[in-house]
């Protein structure tokens, strides 16, 4: 208890030392686990994630519950009760072993990787798809481990993810280009963070780097112009889309006998004296012995219906800048080091993702609003500027798309991975952000570890599935076979012979497979993803009428039913012809 | 003696088209028009205003749609009872582009005709 | 896999298309072949149902549809081969292209000549930057026409429609005869972007408001549109701060522009034209690369579509001439965009020995205008006209004895001016 009031004191004279805004409504506590929770009142959000800062800067501080409001800035409330008395009128809807909240490439890789054992799981997504929040909002690269801060769980799991990927790309056939990634340097800016990156590099043990001189640079991206200082390449570097990854992730969980709950909100879990004993969706309630909390942004309200709080999560928003395909510059991936000098700044740049379109950005700024996706004018405007910077000769007309993504972090900014200490069934996979993509494989692999630890106490050992099939197909990507395939497939299958996206050249062929995986596919844009189909120039003009003509028919569906993104999205209000009669001629 | 301004919608150019109201049985007068159609629209908008009417109709056993065209403009006040009386209707195939489909609709003197060939 | 060798290679089957392909077979070139994409012939005139085209050929307003028939009954009569639900993958300098359908699978086509005319696209949300969210409800006026034409469906009960061009006051009139509630026309310049006749008969005709020198700033809504924020912009198009407003809606219409597609042509290494975004043609429209024509929207965006024709028939006299190896003026001269003049086709001049069809537009509204040709400080043709305006594609025809008379080594420039002056833009 000493230790506690000690800690306590020692927080409030920080707070008073450091805090440049007034701190004079705010309360400190500090519990046996070392957890911080902070309560009160001040000025603005930002004022409000700088004193979780404050506070999780301190070592002996496991972690912060920043519970502090913010006067400026109102926190939409978040509803779970009457989702929860919707799930319990309904009932218990089924019976698993393990249910995993979140269909993220966290909890999605999670599903794949514990589909291997005897266990019977479902995955519980809130949104229409997997794949709704960070997982698709992400620049998609696959990290080499030189830009996360050492001695950090989530450098470990970056380290050990990044080899892994080539597992994942190897069995399930998503999109996955090893081209390596070139930071380079002109000014004494770019110099001291190229090294730094290197130095980090070192620690982290990062494979194969190599620091290269001005014309070697030149050498290995004949894009640039004007020759760099000094160079870092790193070979590890990969290029994914992280959608991509996460249905893929997902088909294959599927195909092993995973079910999964789209368009379904976990509101509160029932626990018997500590134990977990089901999940309570909107849907329904699960009967389940394990929760792995996946939840991403809603990770610390999952935590917290399990009574395992400790952590909260400050959403922190990006914006992106998607660029046509034919834009010049780098081709593999450049990226200068030199930041914008910005307190609230997190660098990003400007890369060419896995399917060619120069990508800009990400820019950051914290948010009260988890489901804040919208992009403004300020970030819209840093995102230009970083990937300009790289990309010398774009311009705002090639510009196709833009959208953002919210990060997951915690105030400690690590990942949470680890077993509830206070309740018996409860797995965390939480606090994940950047290099949380490029992770994935090594989180999945050490929950995997948890799960077996936490069975074998149970007296349960768990065992490996003999029909498990690791492989997911490759899906016909018609564009870029040869003619000769190309004349196969169509012989095959007509309906390869009938392209549906012109910007992309995505035929019906591939759409009817996307619709008919064992993964459920709903929504337009799940068949966007799936397939990139109104992923191009028209940005979908032309192709959705045709893209809902295909669902209503496979899908048995009635076209006022088709949703954009699932939840009231219905593209299609009413039909304009109805109870005619015959006219005669 | 009052001013009325329209924009004529005879063809593309849309002069802009100024009437006078005129005394007892005299036609207004027009001006800003290049050529006669233009009073002659400018006369009819101040009398009767008249618009051809455009839109699809159902085709029977068939989710298409016939594209319709009125034969002449129709005036103005029906043009919203036309349109519901078509959106009720049901048409056959084949049609011809050119077929009536509907002759003087709700009693306007002008005829619906297909403005497609549909087999 | 089936290879096809023919004479002359249509791509698109629109009113460019349709018409060079009826022409090229009155010509009597044999083996023409004509791909379309879509189910049906007449590209985007079957959706647009409304009246106004055909004036200048036909002598009367018709429907699309109807425009559309007429040629689709003429070249039924023709020898025109026909294939339908082709897409057209590939096409080389060579000429070479590959097409796919699902009876034939892949086609590999040698033609002697080609004639692009895949028309356009249109701009989208993001191409005009609009902030905010991103959820459903928001599509181009294009999409929208679709939906409503052809598939008999409704997207939203309340519209709001950003741009004033035709395409956006058309269909702000037939949401409103479909029962749909339309709020207003928001139009970022300080004029209407279409025709006058479209303000009165589409908008004055059913009271929705116009409002100029307005932008949509962003959307909102998480998943379906719930609303947008429109704002006012200033003389240089910039938002004026402070002056939003929320308008709550359930559907935002586009008619932000149409871009030509040119997907193929620059596959095929064609040079495009920065101006026209359509490729550089001379007079026979043939672009740089020997043997391949274009036509209509896809070398610039027309408004009339009679002139879409017309130019359809232009490409089909260059292409035959080319197939049957009609000597060609082996130089060419380059025909220039001069004061007040922009889109200007065709870019380069050939002497054949025929008329020269020049399509341009005035940069701003010019009354009392003449249009001067000029060669070496010397006027080749004046034509006056009592206003000229951006939105109104110009035509001009200068008949073969005209035409004789410019000298064939040095540029020809096309200026307008203002009450006999050249007026500074």
């Amino acid at each position: 208890m000493n230790k506690n009031k000690h800690l306590e004191q020692k927080l409030r004279e920080k707070i008073s030392r450091k805090a440049d805004f007034d701190c004079s409504k705010v309360t400190v506590c500090v519990d046996d686990h070392n957890i911080a929770r902070l309560t009160g009142m001040v000025e603005s959000w930002q004022n409000v994630v700088d004193l979780g800062y404050l506070i999780a800067k301190e070592k002996k501080i496991k972690n912060v519950v920043n519970d502090v409001k913010a006067r400026r800035a109102a926190v939409p409330a978040q509803d779970w009760e009457s989702g929860r008395l919707q799930g319990e009128k309904i009932g218990v809807i089924a019976c698993v072993d393990v249910v995993i909240v979140g269909g993220g490439v966290t909890g999605c890789g999670i599903a794949r990787e514990l589909a291997r054992y005897d266990l019977n799981i479902a995955l519980v997504e809130k949104e229409a798809d997997v794949s709704e929040g960070s997982s698709k909002a992400n620049n998609g690269m696959i990290h080499p481990g030189n830009a996360v801060m050492p001695f950090t769980l989530k450098a470990k799991m970056n380290l050990e993810g990044n080899k892994l990927y080539t597992n994942w790309a190897d069995d399930l056939h998503f999109s996955f280009k090893r081209t390596g990634s070139l930071i380079i340097s002109y000014s004494r800016n770019d110099l001291m963070s190229l090294l730094l990156a290197y130095i980090a590099g070192k620690i982290n043990r990062v494979p194969g780097m190599q620091l290269l001189g001005g014309k070697s640079c030149m050498d290995k991206d004949p894009s640039i112009e004007k020759k760099p200082g000094l160079g870092l390449w790193t070979p590890t570097t990969a290029y994914v889309d992280g959608y991509e990854v996460c249905i893929a992730l997902a088909e294959n969980a599927a195909a092993n006998g995973v079910r999964f709950f789209l368009d379904t909100t976990v509101c509160a879990i029932h626990m018997d004296q500590g134990r977990v004993t089901a999940v309570v969706t909107d849907q329904g309630i699960i009967n389940c012995r394990l929760v792995i909390n996946a939840a991403g942004v809603y990770a610390d309200d999952v935590a917290q219906m399990a009574d395992d709080r400790f952590f909260t999560i400050h959403p922190r928003k990006g914006s992106i800048l998607i660029l046509d395909k034919k834009t010049a510059g780098p081709q593999i991936n450049v990226a200068l080091s030199s930041r914008i000098k910005n307190k609230y700044s997190k660098g990003g740049g400007g890369l060419r993702t896995v399917s060619g379109n120069p990508l800009w950005g990400p820019s950051a700024r914290e948010v009260p609003d988890k489901e804040d996706t919208s992009v403004i004018s300020e970030d819209f405007d840093y995102a230009y500027q970083i990937g300009s910077s790289v990309f010398e000769h774009a311009d705002r007309s090639d510009i196709i798309s833009y959208f953002s993504g919210i990060r997951a972090p915690d105030y400690k900014e690590d990942f949470v991975i680890e077993e509830s200490a206070v309740t018996d069934g409860l797995i965390h996979a939480a606090a994940i952000q950047s290099p949380g993509l490029a992770a994935a494989p090594a989180v999945a692999r050490r929950v995997v570890s948890l799960t077996k630890s936490f069975y074998a106490r149970t007296g349960r050992q768990l065992k490996l599935k003999d029909d498990f099939d690791p492989v997911r197909e490759k899906p016909q990507r018609f564009a870029e076979l040869s003619h000769a395939e190309q004349e196969r497939l169509i012989k095959e299958n007509p309906q390869y012979g009938n392209v549906i996206c012109r910007c992309e050249t995505i035929t019906e062929g591939e759409i009817v497979a996307a619709l008919h995986s064992p993964l459920p596919c709903r929504t337009v844009t799940g068949v966007k993803k799936r397939t990139r189909a109104s992923a191009g120039r028209c940005q979908g003009g032309f192709c959705t009428p045709k893209i809902m003509e295909i669902m209503v028919r496979e899908l048995q569906l009635d076209i006022t039913d088709i949703t954009y993104k699932g939840a009231g999205s219905n593209i299609i209000l009413r039909k304009s012809r109805g109870d005619l009669e015959e006219k005669q001629q | 003696m009052n001013k009325r301004e329209f924009t004529c919608i005879s063809c593309p150019l849309g002069c802009h088209l100024e009437l006078t109201e005129s005394q007892g049985s005299d036609l207004p007068e027009v001006t800003g028009n290049l050529c006669q159609r233009g009073i002659d629209f400018a006369r009819e908008e101040f009398r009767a205003p008249r618009r051809v009417l455009t839109t699809v109709v159902s085709i029977s056993g068939s989710n298409s749609l016939l594209p319709v065209i009125s034969a002449g403009p129709i005036p103005k006040e029906k043009l919203l009872a036309c349109l519901d009386y078509l959106k009720r209707i049901k048409v056959k195939t084949p049609v011809t582009a050119g077929d009536v489909l509907v002759e003087n609709i709700l009693e306007t003197q002008v005829s619906i005709v297909a403005a497609k060939t549909v087999e | 896999m089936k290879t096809i060798k023919c004479n002359l290679l249509i791509i698109g089957a629109g009113p460019a298309g349709l018409a060079a392909a009826i022409e090229a077979d009155r010509l009597g070139i044999r083996d023409i072949l004509l791909l379309e994409r879509n189910d049906e012939l007449g590209g985007i005139l079957q959706q647009c149902i409304h009246d106004g085209f055909g004036l200048q050929r036909f002598k009367e307003q018709l429907s699309g549809p109807a425009y559309a028939q007429r040629f689709i009954d003429e070249i039924k009569q023709s020898n025109v081969e026909i294939k339908l639900r082709t897409m057209v993958i590939e096409l080389h300098q060579d000429k070479s292209c590959y097409a796919i359908n699902s009876e034939d699978g892949v086609l590999e086509i040698h033609p002697q000549a080609v004639i692009l005319a895949m028309g356009c696209r249109e701009r989208t949300r993001n191409q005009v930057f609009i902030l905010g969210d991103r959820p459903g409800g928001i599509m181009t006026a294009g999409t929208l026409q679709r939906y409503m034409n052809i598939e008999g469906l409704i997207p939203g009960r309340k519209a709001v429609i950003l741009g004033s061009g035709d395409i956006g006051m058309i269909m702000a009139r037939r949401m409103k005869l479909e029962g749909i509630e339309v709020e207003g026309v928001y139009e970022i310049m300080p004029r209407p972007g279409g025709l006058q006749r479209n303000v009165f008969q589409c908008l004055q005709d059913f009271d929705i408001p116009l409002h100029l020198s307005t932008s949509v700033k962003s959307t909102h809504g998480k998943y379906h549109l719930e609303g947008v924020t429109v704002v006012a912009v200033d003389e240089n198009l910039k938002q004026i701060a402070g002056t939003e407003r929320f308008i709550a809606c359930d559907l935002l219409v586009l008619s932000v522009g149409l871009i030509p597609e040119n997907e193929l042509s620059e596959m095929a290494q064609i040079p495009i034209s920065t101006v026209t975004k359509g490729p550089v043609v001379d007079n026979n429209l043939m672009t740089q690369v020997d043997g391949i024509f274009a036509a209509g929207n896809v070398t610039s965006v027309f408004d009339l579509v009679d002139y879409v024709s017309a130019s359809g028939e232009t490409a089909a006299r260059g292409a035959a001439n080319y197939i049957r190896e009609e000597k060609q003026s082996a130089t060419s001269i380059d025909v220039l965009a001069g004061k007040n003049v922009t889109s200007l086709i065709p870019m380069k001049y050939r002497k054949n020995g025929q008329a020269l069809e020049l399509y341009f537009r005035s940069k701003s509204i010019i009354r009392a205008a003449s249009v001067h040709i000029m060669q070496q400080g010397q006027e080749i043709y004046k034509r006056k006209f009592q206003i000229v305006r951006p939105e109104e594609m110009i035509k001009l025809q200068l008949k073969a004895d005209l035409v004789a008379a410019i000298n064939p080594r040095q540029a020809i420039t096309v200026e307008i001016r203002e009450n006999g002056r050249v007026s500074d833009e």
